[in-house]
C-alpha cells in the first residue's frame, strides 16, 4: 500500500507498546504514541528517531484524538485497563481495526481472569461492537522483537479475527514488525492464543 | 461528529432516528492533517469520504510532473476515486488534505451492506452520483467551450468559497490553465 496508514498505539511506553512502536517505525506508517507519562513518551519518540531517522512518529496526550486520527488502533495496555480506554475511544474507533495484545492474567500470573467461553479479545469486541478487533502480538514477549533491521529472525506470530480484510491488513503489519503472521482462526481462537501464552508464562515462572 | 453528514443526508432523503443510529454503526470517523494523503495513486480506493470540516483536493500527476486537479471538496462535499472504489482497480488519482480535516468515511463493505439494508441509502447515493455527473458535465462544457476569463468568472460565480479556500495555483490547475493564464484572466476581469 502506498497510502500511509496512521496507527495509534495506546500504552506506547509500556514494555510491549514500546517494542511494537519501535518495530513498526520502519514501515510506511505514521505512529501516534499515546501514554500518560509525557517524559517517557518524549524519550520513546527520540529512541525511535535515533533508530529510524525517517520515521513518521508523534507523541500524543489524548487517546481520543489519537484514535480519531488513526486507521488502526493498538491497545497495548493491561487487560484490566481496557474497559476504561474502550469507553473513551468507542465513538472514534467505529469501524476501525483495533488490535488486542492483552493476556488477561490474574494477579498471581498463574491463571486467566476471563470466563472459559471468552477471551480478552472477545471482551474488547463486546466493548467496541462496531470496531474490527484482531488478536495479535499476544504470543510473543517484548524481548522477542527483532533487534536488527531488517529482521534477522522471522518468528511466527499468531493472529485471529473475524474480518478478512482486517486480518490481511494486520498480517502486513505483523510482517513489518518482523514476524511471520499465522492466522489462527476467527476471534474465538483468541481463547487458545491467550491460554498458549499462559502456558509459556507458567513455564518461565517455574 | 456526523452532524453535517446527516443534515445533508436528510436534505436528500429524510431519515428516522432509528435509521440514523443504524447508519452511524457503519461510519468511520477520521481526522486528517494538512498535507496527509487519504489516497495515493496505485492503491485501491477503499472508501468514500464526506467532509465534515476542512478541505481536500483530488488530482493526478502528469508525466511532466504537473498536478492536474479534478476535484475539490469542502464541508458537505464527498470525495473519492469512484472508478477505483466501484471496480476495485488501482486508483489513478491522489487525494490529500489542503487543510486539517474531519471526515466521515464509508468503506466498501459498509457501503454494500447499507445498499442491501436500507433503500433510502440507495436513493441518497443515486442523488449524490447524479449531482456529481451533472457537475462533471458542466465542467467539461466549460473547459471545451469557454475562454479562460469566462471559465474563471463562471467558477467564481458557482463556487465563491473555493476561490477563498484554495490557493490560486490549485484553482488554475482545476480549470486546466497555467497560473500565468489564470492571473491574466483575473486581471482582465478586474479591468472590465
Amino acid at each position: 500500500m502506498q497510502t500511509r496508514q496512521t496507527i495509534a498505539i495506546i500504552g506506547a511506553t509500556g514494555n510491549m507498546g514500546s517494542a511494537i512502536s519501535k518495530s513498526l517505525a520502519k514501515g510506511n506508517y505514521r505512529l501516534l504514541l499515546f501514554g500518560k507519562d509525557e517524559s517517557k513518551l518524549k524519550k520513546l519518540e527520540l529512541t525511535i528517531l535515533r533508530l529510524h531517522p525517517d520515521a513518521d512518529v508523534a507523541p500524543i496526550t489524548c487517546s481520543y484524538t489519537a484514535s480519531w486520527e488513526a486507521d488502526i488502533i493498538i491497545s497495548a495496555i493491561p487487560y484490566p485497563a481496557e474497559k476504561e480506554v474502550a469507553d473513551r475511544i468507542k465513538e472514534v474507533a467505529n469501524q476501525k481495526i483495533v488490535i488486542s495484545i492483552a493476556n488477561p492474567l490474574n494477579d498471581t500470573f498463574d491463571g486467566l481472569v476471563t470466563p472459559p467461553g471468552s477471551s480478552a479479545a472477545e471482551e474488547l469486541q463486546k466493548l467496541l461492537p462496531h470496531s474490527k478487533v484482531i488478536k495479535a502480538f499476544n504470543t510473543i514477549f517484548a524481548a522477542d522483537f527483532p533487534k536488527t533491521v531488517p529482521a534477522a529472525t522471522h518468528t511466527g506470530s499468531f493472529i485471529a479475527g473475524n474480518d478478512p480484510e482486517a486480518l490481511e491488513i494486520v498480517s502486513e503489519l505483523v510482517n513489518t514488525a518482523g514476524f511471520y503472521p499465522i492466522i489462527a482462526g476467527d476471534l474465538s481462537a483468541s481463547r487458545i492464543l491467550e491460554n498458549m501464552q499462559l502456558i509459556k508464562i507458567l513455564q518461565l515462572n517455574k | 461528529m456526523y452532524e453535517l453528514f446527516f443534515r445533508k443526508f436528510n436534505e436528500k432523503v429524510p431519515l428516522t432516528h432509528e435509521e440514523e443510529e443504524m447508519i452511524k454503526t457503519y461510519l468511520t470517523p477520521k481526522k486528517l492533517r494538512r498535507k496527509q494523503y487519504l489516497l495515493q495513486e496505485g492503491d485501491v480506493c477503499k472508501s468514500i469520504a464526506f467532509v465534515e470540516k476542512g478541505a481536500l483536493r483530488e488530482y493526478s500527476i502528469a508525466e511532466n510532473g504537473n498536478e492536474q486537479i479534478i476535484q475539490f471538496a469542502i464541508e458537505g462535499w464527498t470525495i473519492s476515486d469512484l472508478y477505483s472504489f466501484l471496480t476495485g482497480e488501482p486508483a489513478t488519482y491522489n487525494i490529500d488534505a489542503v487543510e486539517d480535516s474531519e471526515l466521515v468515511l464509508l468503506s466498501k463493505s459498509a457501503h454494500e451492506e447499507l445498499l442491501r439494508k436500507l433503500p433510502k441509502y440507495e436513493t441518497y447515493l443515486r442523488l449524490q452520483v447524479t449531482g456529481a455527473y451533472l457537475a462533471l458535465q458542466k465542467r467539461l462544457t466549460s473547459v471545451n467551450t469557454l475562454s479562460p476569463e469566462e471559465r474563471y468568472a463562471n467558477f467564481t460565480q458557482l463556487y465563491p468559497e473555493l476561490v477563498q479556500r484554495f490557493p490560486q495555483h490549485m484553482i488554475a490547475s482545476h480549470m486546466g490553465l497555467t497560473p500565468e493564464t489564470l492571473s491574466r484572466a483575473r486581471r482582465k476581469i478586474k479591468s472590465k
